[in-house]
């Protein structure tokens, strides 16, 4: 019995260091985001949802939970990008829908 | 350590104790049945919030903007077609008012699945 | 000095004249940006959608479609929730600012009986002009501080303007100047382009959907959709003006608001006012 724990404790452990995020990975992972949020600024499309996960981000770091904070960050680079798609795709889409 | 016997005893009285439970759950079930994961969402305003738009048995106050969810069974055989809607309608019809839930990251793979679950049930 | 200065600028102009025809590309159809055109192909769209509604009838938005919630305004509108806006902008008009002006000495006609003409284009700034801004410049101007846009000061303010105005038909001008074209046409732009992570634009509503409902709102037709700004709206529990229309639609499908009186917020505006051209100033007004 006791060998089934050290070894179950042993694959755990292991999984988890590789799994955690550290404070500088928050900070590629942030920069990242806030980059593609400016981005969209810059297109005036930003969204809701962008701006609450890099919220999130922000404060799952103080609180030094960076796997959640990088989780949310990368979210947020990915919603972030979403918009700029969106607002690209509009520049020339909006056409179809007019009133002819 | 135990010694066998007690073990034995031990592991009688866990799965009377399951088994107990089960047939609680089970019969408390067929009263009141429990809401799947999928009509949850579904009808979650931060979620699918499907009622804006949709006519849905079970929901209330629904929209009108699409068509009504019934018949699912019927009107989508393959599955691929309905989660295919419920990710990104656009693909079909570049005008539809339908939000894409897939493509704008609105909803997960995993939250879609369960509404498509439940759909099948409508 | 004279001839060579002629010759020069004889040069230059030539110059120009060979960019201008080295870039020129055959006018696509999209480029050409006809204001006429749109406005008539907007109110057939409208009017044959809806034969039974009086053309009028298309500035009360929800309640020119739905006939059941046209019962329940017309039982509040012998007291209309917005008359206490109506009495404060009065009160704030007749009331001087700290340097002896008034609101009056900013506006033609003193203010009173113009709204119909807004949004305009300055061609001196080359800026669409709407009320709420010229509101605030006058205020500023005379050393007053800006009120917000949303509401409260700013909705008194355009609720008296527009009851000034009632049943004043809409006279929005688009001068044959490229930037007010391009001013309108941006305007255009924006209220077709799909924004927000629920992909909805403004026509996804208001011209795919007019008369429908989401949950239990009923939309209402583009065509007349400015005319009963501001209004007081049951949701808000107050008033609320253009500028809070457009932040909240905006929100509402989780695309984050630009800020009042934006630019594009003024030319939205100025497209908007120009399709109800003919149709009566019916503000302030009340919805659900």
């Amino acid at each position: 019995m006791r060998a089934w724990i050290c070894l179950a404790a042993t694959l755990f452990c292991a999984g988890a260091a590789q799994a955690a995020s550290t404070e500088a990975d928050f900070k590629t992972a942030l920069a990242a985001a806030e980059a593609a949020e400016q981005d969209a600024g810059a297109l005036k499309n930003q969204w809701i949802p962008t701006e609450q996960a890099l919220a999130a981000a922000k404060k799952a770091a103080a609180a030094g939970d960076f796997d959640a904070a990088v989780a949310q960050a990368k979210e947020a680079e990915a919603l972030a990008k979403a918009s700029i798609a969106q607002a690209k795709e509009e520049q020339s889409a909006w056409r179809a829908g007019v009133i002819r | 350590m135990r010694g066998e016997r007690g073990t034995a005893h031990g592991t009688a009285l866990f799965v009377a104790a399951v088994v107990a439970v089960v047939l609680f759950a089970g019969a408390h079930a067929s009263a009141q049945t429990p809401a799947l994961p999928g009509q949850v969402l579904a009808f979650d305003r931060g979620k699918g919030n499907c009622l804006t738009c949709h006519d849905i048995k079970g929901g209330e106050a629904p929209g009108n903007l699409g068509p009504p969810l019934a018949d699912i069974k019927t009107r989508f055989p393959d599955r691929k077609e309905l989660r295919g809607i419920v990710f990104d309608e656009t693909k079909r019809n570049p005008q539809t008012v339908m939000p894409p839930f897939g493509r704008n990251l609105i909803l997960t793979d995993g939250e879609i699945e369960a509404i498509v679950d439940f759909l099948y049930t409508r | 000095m004279r001839i060579s200065r002629a010759i020069a600028s004889v040069v230059v102009t030539m110059m120009i004249a060979a960019l201008v025809v080295a870039g020129a590309r055959p006018a696509a159809a999209a480029d050409t940006i006809d204001p006429d055109a749109d406005f008539k192909a907007f109110r057939a769209y409208f009017t044959k959608l809806f034969p039974n509604v009086p053309l009028n009838d298309f500035v009360n938005g929800p309640y020119s479609m739905d006939a059941e919630l046209r019962k329940q305004w017309e039982a509040i509108d012998d007291f209309p929730p917005y008359d206490f806006a109506i009495d404060r902008g009065k009160q704030m008009f007749a009331t001087a600012f700290k340097n002896g002006k008034t609101y009056g000495d900013c506006f033609p006609e003193k203010g009173i009986g113009i709204r119909q003409n807004y949004p305009y284009f300055d061609d001196k700034t080359g800026e669409v002009i709407t009320l709420e801004l010229e509101l605030n410049r006058c205020r500023e101007a005379n050393g007053e501080e800006p009120y917000s846009y949303v509401k409260d000061e700013m909705a008194s303010l355009t609720a008296y303007m527009a009851f000034t105005s009632r049943g004043k038909p809409f006279d929005i001008k688009i001068p044959n100047d490229p930037r007010a074209l391009a001013a309108y046409q941006k305007g255009a732009e924006y209220f077709y382009a799909r924004r927000g992570q629920l992909n909805f634009s403004c026509a996804s509503c208001h011209v795919q959907n007019p008369g429908n409902h989401i949950r239990t709102e009923v939309l209402a037709p583009a065509l007349g959709i400015v005319a009963a700004m501001p209004i007081y709206r049951s949701e808000w529990s107050g008033m609320g003006t253009m500028s809070r229309r457009l932040v909240t639609c905006n929100s509402q499908v989780r695309g984050v608001p630009l800020k009042p009186q934006d630019e594009l917020y003024r030319d939205v505006e100025y497209y908007l006012s120009y399709m109800s051209n003919g149709l009566p100033v019916s503000g302030p007004g009340t919805r659900p």
